[in-house]
């Protein structure tokens, strides 16, 4: 019955859509004014259309109807309750089911949020973002149908008795339940972990949330209204979708971190990459935004910045969901390779299409010039120029090079991470070195002298924190110069914020805390966004802290024997076998971390041993100056194998990434305004 | 005699350079330094990604840094923890495939397929490193015909794996 009731649903809602995208652009053309509203309504149904075909499917994984193809593939009887839940977007068949809930959801608030604010829009708006949807759902429906049952067709040859399909086959059977039982899949164990619990949803919403960006810039394209009002419609869309994509990358890395055993957390695999390019592009956007909505520039910039961003969103989604890419990430094969390459082309194109004809009608020319370089919005120009460019050497060594080669010498040749790091390092270097000059620069002229008073003091106290970091014994230089561009842009946030608090205590009389206070109250944006840099800063400290300095041993111990690894000594106490409620066995080894004599944490690295495959997990003893990081290779009650990693600074990424998304958060959260006496006091001279 | 007079220009006309020339002399330099940099990275970093028979039937590709992808054969799997050396055998599978999984079960069934000695040092051994699994090793050739690798990736099981037809459940149907 709830195959039937998703299916049904499912349908329902892709019939929702093509209706929602036919009655809109029926309206936008004045045929009648009832096609718009209706169109409308079509869109907003979608969305509990799709909330009752997720909640079945969800309802047959929590329920154990192994009778589902997908349920079968996900879950087992020992799968506890929390992964057959977050098992909805285990796998292909779900995730796109997911991700179509969670696209229809985004456009439902958004068409809720904007009809009347951006009536204009909404006509060419709602079916560009029920275009995508429908397309989803299509997929969804007949190529990965999440609502296939298994059947045998006992007049069939022997080979082809058992099937799956979404409907009933004449003259078929169920299965039997007890062999259903028997032989579901279960979730790789790889992916019961937490980050991969909440990695994907952030991926999708990062993802699906760029939707909207891009449909209202079509919008804008299509309905002739070239002013910043698309812009100021979707600011908070794309925010929030730049801090989901954000925290999706961040938790992937986490989970690369405690899962896969390696003592890292991004190695440059195409996967991995496919899902950095959007965030790159939809950076760069965010920033130039504001250019177009503070001074009317870069119009032109801006929209084919929004659709890069969504174009690098549906790449990533094919280039992650076709398995056409060699990654180590292993996707299948799926059907849904080629008719997103088609959809991506197809809505890439007819984006481009309408933004040069506008260019060409004169429609995106800048209300102004650029006057000066050193005016803050050159540098903004310049921040987006290093974004493009880190985008242009990630994708060329990911896709550009591999295809190319292929297609030229008949042989794929591919680069591995020492070649990416060899391309970012200095492109990360610079956009550090950028997002410290940029505030400092004033809007339409700065002279490189004002420019220099500015930088003085910051760069004094971060040449000051570089000397303290040579003093400790951090002497490398290129970790040195790596420290330094970050701790540069950080320190400047610090100063702007600080100078901001500054002038409001002496011109209002305000205390430091209040006028903190009042300060992000005022301009949750610029302040936000110097949160935002703080947290960066963060990330890139502890990504160079990681990368330069990391200490990597393997030992075999007897048992009470220790071995010392940098300022630790780790003890190998005791070896313990023992058994899960789910049934797999685990080997575990309870080891004793000494810091300068004194004990600081046991640790129990162990071996999971599935059905599938065994999985090691790790011990680890976390400070903020680094992370000491113990997997348990192989052993026995005598003696025991240990690979040991010392990783500096690692937990200021993920730290980086909460002060990131607390940032942001400031940012999108709706502007207060002050109060009328408030607003009075400030309006005094000083 | 009429007086010859010179007068001094007040302020003589300099050839002056408009911002947009600036801005597109800085585009430029950008653009060359970003090409010098993908360039100079992509002639120090590339390397061949090709196959085991490629590999095996080339004596040219001796000696260079490649990459190969191979099926894993799990018996020839040997960790040494003291040493941390991996040593296991990958077996030649074809380019075009169209299920990953079955193109390795077969490469592994096939006792014609070309074979080839990997060595992994100062390596962890990888849980997914097992019977049928894809190894994408990067390395050389040595002239022993062993691949000494510097970097092994292995393909994780997907959480988008298709549903294959299971084998079993129609053993005992549930009439209904």
């Amino acid at each position: 019955m709830l195959a039937e009731i998703g299916l049904a649903s499912l349908a329902l809602a892709l019939a929702l859509a093509l209706y929602a995208v036919a009655a809109c652009l029926i309206g936008a053309r004045g045929t009648g004014p009832g096609w718009l509203p209706s169109g409308r309504n079509a869109a907003l149904l979608t969305f509990p259309a799709l909330l009752l075909s997720a909640g079945a499917l969800t309802l047959a994984l929590l329920s154990e109807q192994y009778q589902l193809a997908y349920v079968y593939s996900v879950t087992d009887p020992q799968t506890p309750a929390l992964y057959r839940f977050t098992a909805l977007w285990g796998s292909q068949r779900g995730s796109l089911l997911f991700w179509s809930l969670l696209m229809s959801g985004f456009a439902c608030a958004a068409i809720a949020l904007n009809w009347r604010p951006q009536s204009r829009l909404m006509p060419y708006a709602i079916p560009a973002m029920m275009a995508t949807l429908a397309f989803f759902l299509g997929l969804s429906l007949f190529v990965e149908n999440p609502f296939e049952r298994w059947w045998v067709l006992p007049d069939l040859p022997a080979d082809r008795q058992v099937a799956s399909t979404a409907l009933i086959p004449p003259g078929a059977i169920a299965p039997s339940e007890a062999n259903l039982r028997a032989g579901a899949e279960g979730l790789n164990p790889l992916l019961r972990h937490f980050g991969m619990v909440i990695h994907p949803p952030m991926l999708y919403l990062g993802f699906v949330g760029f939707t909207i960006p891009f449909a209202f810039a079509v919008a804008a394209l299509a309905a002739g209204d070239l002013s910043s009002h698309w812009l100021q419609a979707t600011r908070r869309w794309s925010l929030i979708a730049w801090i989901f994509l954000s925290l999706g990358l961040l938790l992937g890395g986490r989970w690369a971190y405690d899962v896969l055993g390696w003592g890292g957390y991004w190695g440059w695999d195409p996967v991995e990459n496919a899902a950095f390019l959007p965030w790159l592009v939809g950076t760069a956007f965010i920033h130039s935004a504001m250019i177009q909505e503070k001074r009317g520039m870069l119009k032109l910039w801006n929209m084919a910045l929004v659709i890069a961003t969504f174009s690098a969103v549906m790449f990533g989604t094919f280039a992650t969901r076709s398995g056409v890419i060699e990654s180590v990430h292993s996707f299948a094969r799926s059907q849904v390779g080629f008719p997103m390459l088609g959809f991506w082309a197809l809505m890439t194109l007819v984006a481009l299409a309408l933004l040069s004809w506008r260019w060409r009608r004169g429609e995106l020319r800048d209300e102004r010039p650029f006057l000066n370089i050193l005016s803050r919005e050159s540098l903004f120009v310049l921040n987006n120029v290093i974004f493009i460019a880190l985008f242009c050497a990630i994708f060329w060594g990911s896709f550009g090079l591999p295809i190319t080669s292929e297609l030229l010498l008949g042989k794929e040749v591919t680069i591995g991470p020492e070649t990416f790091e060899f391309y970012v390092a200095p492109l990360f270097a610079a956009m550090y070195l950028l997002m410290g000059v940029a505030p400092l620069s004033a809007w339409g002229a700065s002279s490189l002298r004002s420019l220099g008073r500015s930088i003085l003091a910051p760069l004094a106290v971060t040449g000051l924190c570089v000397l303290l970091i040579m003093l400790s014994g951090a002497g490398l230089a290129v970790a040195l110069l790596g420290y330094g561009t970050a701790l540069f842009a950080g320190t400047v946030a610090l100063f702007e914020i600080g100078r901001g608090a500054r002038a409001r205590n002496r011109s209002l009389g305000e205390s430091m805390p209040r006028a903190l206070l009042s300060l992000f109250r005022r301009n949750q944006r610029r302040y936000g966004g110097y949160i935002v840099h703080l947290g960066v800063t963060l990330i890139g400290i502890g990504v160079v802290g990681s990368t330069v300095f990391q200490t990597e041993r393997q030992h075999s111990l007897a048992r009470g024997e220790s071995v010392q690894v940098r300022e630790y000594r780790l003890r190998y106490d005791d070896f313990i076998l023992a058994r899960a409620s789910d049934g797999r066995r685990l080997h575990i080894a309870a080891v004793t971390v000494l810091r300068h004599g004194g004990e600081v944490a046991r640790l129990r690295p162990r071996i999971d041993e599935y059905p599938q495959m065994p999985m090691t997990i790790a011990g680890a003893h976390s400070t903020l100056e680094n992370d000491f990081y113990v997997l348990l290779i192989s052993g026995d009650s005598e003696r025991a194998t240990f690979r040991i990693y010392i990783n500096p600074l690692v937990n200021l990424v993920w730290w980086g990434g909460v002060v990131l998304a607390l940032g942001t958060a400031i940012a999108v959260y709706p502007k207060v305004t002050p109060e009328p006496r408030e607003r009075k006091r400030e309006a005094k001279p000083a | 005699m009429s007086e010859l007079s010179w007068e001094k220009p007040k302020h003589p006309e300099k050839p002056k350079r408009g911002p947009s020339l600036k801005f597109a002399g800085a585009g430029l330099v950008i653009a060359l330094a970003l090409f010098a940099l993908i360039a100079a990275g992509t002639l120090r970093g590339a390397r061949y990604f090709i196959s085991v028979d490629e590999l095996l039937n080339d004596p040219s590709y001796q000696g260079r840094t490649l990459r190969i992808a191979g099926a894993v054969d799990g018996e020839s799997i040997e960790y040494d923890s003291e040493r941390a050396i991996i040593r296991f055998e990958i077996v030649h599978i074809p380019a075009a495939y169209d299920d990953l999984a079955q193109a390795l079960r077969e490469a592994l069934l096939d006792p014609l397929a070309s074979r080839l000695q990997v060595i992994a040092e100062d390596a962890a051994l990888p849980d997914l490193l097992r019977h049928e699994a894809q190894a994408i090793v990067t390395g050389a050739l040595s002239g022993d015909r062993v691949f000494h690798a510097s970097e092994l990736l292995l393909k994780c099981p997907s959480r988008f794996e298709e549903s294959v037809a299971p084998e079993g459940l129609s053993q005992i149907p549930e009439h209904e």
